[in-house]
């Protein structure tokens, strides 16, 4: 194994990497802000060396920190590696990241990869595995994991997958079929991953892990909430003026982020992506798992998008409606016939169609539930949640129209 | 999923339907029209999951029916 001679790989940052930025003091993306990019020597100047941990230790750690994880679902980690059977389980990666608005897996692994690496592999080592997998769909962020897998003499224990497909490609169980060679669709059946000994888990939940090695418990749970310690990687959009990957404690209020975030005359937020909700721009709402949750958002994957006045909110719903219905797989017959007629309900609301608001609840719940991935049910949850913010401009397209254009706030498909 | 029905855990074998391959014929709900009607679409909404002893010839009847082995019943 050769090691490399450069000092610092500053990667050329490319024009569509986005800005990243952190309220409190910076974890994950320590180090950042003076470098494009961290290669192994600055990463370990930056962050130290990594301790070893037994899988008990590990799991002790994992659990004092109520390490949850960072793609959606927030399972805790524990409870994955407690629940994998059989000997020299795959260690997989997920940077998929096919949430259009998200950038922040994709922001670590071309910015800082060894950390995710970290996390990956010290998850492995305990385990008993040298089988670890990081499949991406963004090409920048393989050849930037490749860069840094040839600087350290563990990379060789590592495969890097550029995968392709849409939103639903990037659910765990049809990553996993299709690194088996079977097609990116999530299965019909219920297939628990552990149990084929398979663990998947987001880029950013091994680079908390690492972080959390490093700092132990007490440390990492300095920053967050107590239920939620650390910090999570959020990405802002929307109409702010500042979007970007940004680190914050856990709970840090929604209001200083769109502050932060220079977000002017938000009217509405979208939090966790499209399989998320619309909300009231509340300012004293933590952003965590539980906080969210309890206002009637959720933190997903950790997107938050402001719409501001100047758009018209039903309309970048009804964008947004129809973009879900054609990432259906069209595997399930609810979802793909429910969600093309959800969108167009809300594209028929915009016209200012009395009849399409009794309709559109009529259609969410025929799709709510029934297909073999959750995508029907995001795509419900993401469109009733704006119908029910948005009753003021649904009456007002019911009475001849808002009068603003729609924008485009909620990005779709772009930056890919 | 095993759920509560009034005090009682029930473990009872359930009706589960494989969205990926169900195609909307409609044989399970004229087979088994009290637990099973159609949506919009023609796909199947199940009203009634749980199977009891009673029931499962029935039932099982109906599921071998399914042109698209799409209809199942499992137990946990």
């Amino acid at each position: 194994m050769t090691m490399t001679m450069a000092a610092r790989t500053t990667a050329p940052t490319p024009s569509t990497a986005a800005d990243i930025w952190t309220i409190g003091a910076p974890r994950l993306l320590a180090g950042l802000d003076s470098h494009g990019a961290l290669d192994r020597a600055g990463h370990l100047a930056v962050h130290g060396p990594l301790p070893d941990v037994d899988l008990t230790r590990l799991l002790t750690l994992l659990e004092g920190a109520r390490l949850a994880g960072r793609g959606g679902a927030g399972f805790p980690l524990a409870e994955k590696l407690r629940a994998l059977h059989g000997s020299s389980p795959n260690v997989v990666v997920n940077g998929s990241e096919s949430e259009p608005a998200s950038q922040k897996d994709r922001t670590l692994l071309r910015r800082t990869p060894h950390l995710v690496l970290d996390g990956a592999l010290a998850l492995a080592a305990a385990l008993g595995t040298r089988r670890v997998t990081v499949a991406v769909h963004d090409h920048l962020a393989a050849s930037a994991v490749r860069a840094a897998l040839a600087q350290r003499p563990d990379g060789r224990r590592v495969r890097v997958e550029l995968m392709g497909g849409g939103f639903v490609a990037g659910e765990a169980r049809a990553l996993v079929r299709a690194l088996n060679g079977g097609p990116a669709l999530p299965p019909g059946r219920d297939v628990h991953l552990t149990d084929q000994g398979v663990l998947v888990a987001n880029v950013e939940t091994f680079a908390q892990a690492a972080v959390l090695l490093r700092l132990g418990v007490r440390r990492y749970g300095e920053s967050g909430t107590r239920a939620e310690p650390g910090t999570t990687l959020l990405t802002v959009g929307g109409a702010v003026g500042r979007p970007g990957v940004v680190e914050v404690p856990l709970g840090t209020p929604l209001g200083i982020v769109l502050t932060a975030a220079e977000a002017r005359d938000t009217r509405a937020v979208v939090t966790g992506g499209y399989h998320g909700s619309w909300l009231a721009p509340i300012g004293d709402v933590g952003l965590s798992r539980a906080g969210l949750d309890s206002a009637g958002g959720s933190l997903g994957a950790g997107v938050v998008l402001a719409v501001d006045g100047a758009t018209c909110a039903l309309g970048e719903l009804a964008r947004v409606a129809g973009w879900l219905a054609r990432e259906s797989a069209k595997q399930c017959g609810p979802c793909r016939f429910g969600l093309p007629a959800l969108a167009a309900d809300v594209q028929a609301l915009h016209r200012g169609d009395p009849r399409a608001i009794s309709d559109a609840f009529r259609h969410a719940g025929a799709v709510d539930g029934r297909g073999a991935c959750k995508h029907p049910d995001g795509a419900v949850r993401f469109v009733t949640s704006g119908l029910r913010l948005l009753r003021d401009e649904i009456e007002m397209h019911l009475r001849g129209g808002c009068g603003r254009p729609v924008l485009s706030r909620l990005p779709i498909g772009a930056g890919r | 999923m095993s759920s509560v029905v009034g005090s009682e855990v029930s473990h009872l074998p359930e009706l589960q339907i494989d969205w990926t391959r169900c195609d909307g014929h409609g044989l399970c709900t004229e087979l088994l029209p009290d637990r099973i009607s159609l949506d919009e679409w023609g796909f199947p909404i199940v009203h009634a999951r749980q199977v009891r002893p009673t029931d499962t010839v029935t039932v099982r009847r109906a599921v071998s029916a399914c042109p698209a082995l799409a209809l199942r019943l499992t137990t946990r």
